[in-house]
């Protein structure tokens, strides 16, 4: 997989010195520290951490969820200020789909949103929703549909918004095994089409191979922070089974294992 | 699971259902019969068949109706100008930190006035005409549709809000088009039990302040012991109740099924 990127200073996004301290009742927690990443365009970046080390919180920085307390998020050398319709969030659970709305409505949502007309917009819709693996199913509401199949919409409607980028938060985390290998085949795919920029967390170590074409791996907090950066140059669709794969699964398990077994 | 056989299922279960309700009635009117000829034996607890043929006779002269029809137009409007003004504002308390700040005192005083204490005041307000047993209706309902709703726009999902976020909305596109829609079983359930506390709020309005209705039957029964006719009025009240809950809850079935399963 060869990457093409114009020079180390047009990142996509870039975190700078990211700190995010938490004060509540039972005082200040500080989740993360010192966070430093640049993302190219078109890179699919899988962010690994344990349990707690504070994925969640750099993504919801990023999307602009949460505002960091340290440092600075540049989004095209702009300051991330708030949500905004170029970064498509995929969320962990599914409580993000709308139960009254059809697939098909949820999926073309965004456009309309953007005042699209309704024959535009369930073209398009349809178009992802195939893109997805759902064809014919786009009547059906999100408590007709599956956990996977759930996930499946969620991804089809970050992407008809056609945003700059993806932010994924553990995605595939609640599903089982085999749903979750299609899904992560799928999700590649669709990566290969559209060229977008992903920005992935998880804390499967297999899935974060399989995916990425750089896996961070973050040091578990309090302080979280990015603590090695592991490039994957392995062609897609990825063997699973080659040496060549086995052997950055056992680098980044090196780097995941101390933080597991680590001093605690 | 093949279509034909859900279908087949569907069908089954609503049969059951009716079933259900009309052996439990029979069940009902049979105990009744029971108690009331070899357990009370009293002039005081009629059984069923003379307290059917008296309400008979009564719908046959047109009596009956009338009483119902008098409840239920003044339960009718009471319940939708309560829904109508209760609505908005629980959308804006649930919306607005200053609102809710501002306005919960006064829902929180009031919701503990239940409406029959009300029926004075309202009764010195509004003179025993219609006005005063549909401002009692609007305000028992009022209060219960206020703080379901409010509740519901308060619990609609974060991440609901923050896709619509990240997908371009604004502020007044995340309330209409998120905020709303997924309060919507909630501002039906406010209603539903609104709806019960209006049939106990009309009767007891109706006892002490009106020319007619179901509470003013009861009223005259007793004054001139038609004992058959107090229990036509109960019976009627409960016949009533039922039909209208199980309207109610066969319209948010229609309507929001698919939002809640537990609806
Ligand atoms: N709103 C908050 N207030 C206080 N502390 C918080 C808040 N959100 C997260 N934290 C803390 O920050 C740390 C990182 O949380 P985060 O959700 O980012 O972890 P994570 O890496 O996503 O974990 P997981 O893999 O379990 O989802 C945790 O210790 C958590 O307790
Ligand atoms: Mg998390």
């Amino acid at each position: 997989m060869v990457f093409v990127t114009q020079g180390a200073d047009v990142a996509l996004v870039s975190l700078q010195g990211v700190g995010k301290t938490f004060s509540g009742r039972t005082g200040a927690w500080e989740a993360v520290r010192d966070f430093s990443l640049d993302l190219a365009e078109g890179e699919f970046f899988c962010l690994l951490g344990t349990s707690g080390c504070g994925k969640t919180t750099v993504l919801n920085m990023v999307a602009g969820f949460e505002a960091a307390t340290a440092g600075s998020i540049l989004l095209d050398g702009a300051p991330v200020q708030g949500p905004g319709a170029d970064r498509g969030v995929v969320f962990q659970g599914h409580d993000s789909l709308y139960e009254w709305l059809t697939a098909l409505d949820n999926i073309g949502f965004g456009l309309r949103l953007r005042g699209l007309g309704r024959a535009e917009r369930r073209e398009k819709a349809e178009h992802f929703l195939r893109m997805v693996g759902l064809t014919g199913q786009g009547a059906k509401h999100p408590s007709e549909l599956s956990g996977g199949m759930k996930q499946r919409i969620q991804i089809a409607r970050a992407l008809a918004n056609d945003p700059r980028m993806l932010l994924m938060d553990e995605p595939f985390g609640a599903l089982d095994a085999m749903t979750r290998a299609v899904l992560q085949g799928e999700l590649s795919r669709i990566w290969a089409e559209t060229k977008k920029t992903v920005l992935f967390i998880t804390h499967d170590i297999e899935e974060a191979c399989a995916l990425a074409t750089r896996v961070g791996v973050m040091r578990r907090g309090p302080g979280g922070t990015l603590k090695a950066i592991v490039p994957v140059d392995l062609p897609f669709p990825r063997e699973r089974t080659s040496d060549d794969f086995m052997r950055v699964f056992r680098d980044v398990h090196a780097l995941i294992h101390d933080e597991i077994h680590g001093a605690h | 699971m093949p279509l034909f056989m859900m279908r087949f299922t569907v069908r089954t279960d609503r049969w059951a259902t009716i079933g259900g309700y009309i052996t439990g009635f029979a069940l009902l009117f049979l105990v009744w019969h029971l108690a009331a000829t070899y357990l009370v034996k009293s002039t005081l607890f009629p059984p069923p068949g003379p307290v059917l043929a008296r309400g008979w006779m009564l719908i046959e002269d047109g009596i009956l109706q009338e009483q119902i029809i008098a409840s239920l137009k003044r339960i009718a409007q009471g319940f939708l100008l309560g829904s109508a003004i209760g609505i908005p504002i629980g959308l804006a308390i649930g919306s607005f930190k200053p609102v809710r700040w501002l306005l919960e005192p006064w829902t929180e005083f009031f919701r503990f006035i239940p409406a029959v204490a009300m029926i004075t005041v309202s009764v010195i307000w509004f003179g025993i005409g219609e006005e005063s047993k549909v401002f009692l209706i609007a305000y028992t309902t009022i209060f219960v549709v206020i703080i379901s709703t409010a509740a519901g726009v308060g619990a609609v999902g974060r991440d609901k809000i923050r896709a619509a976020q990240c997908l371009g909305a604004n502020r007044w596109q995340v309330f209409g088009l998120v905020a709303l829609p997924a309060t919507v079983p909630y501002i039906l359930t406010g209603m539903r039990l609104a709806m019960s506390n209006a049939f106990v709020t009309i009767v007891a309005a109706e006892l002490i302040a009106s020319n007619d209705g179901l509470g003013k039957m009861l009223w005259d029964a007793r004054l001139f012991m038609q004992i058959e006719d107090i229990f036509v009025a109960l019976v009627a009240l409960g016949l009533l109740g039922f039909a209208t809950d199980r309207s109610f809850r066969f319209l948010i079935r229609a309507f929001a099924g698919r939002f809640n399963a537990t609806v």
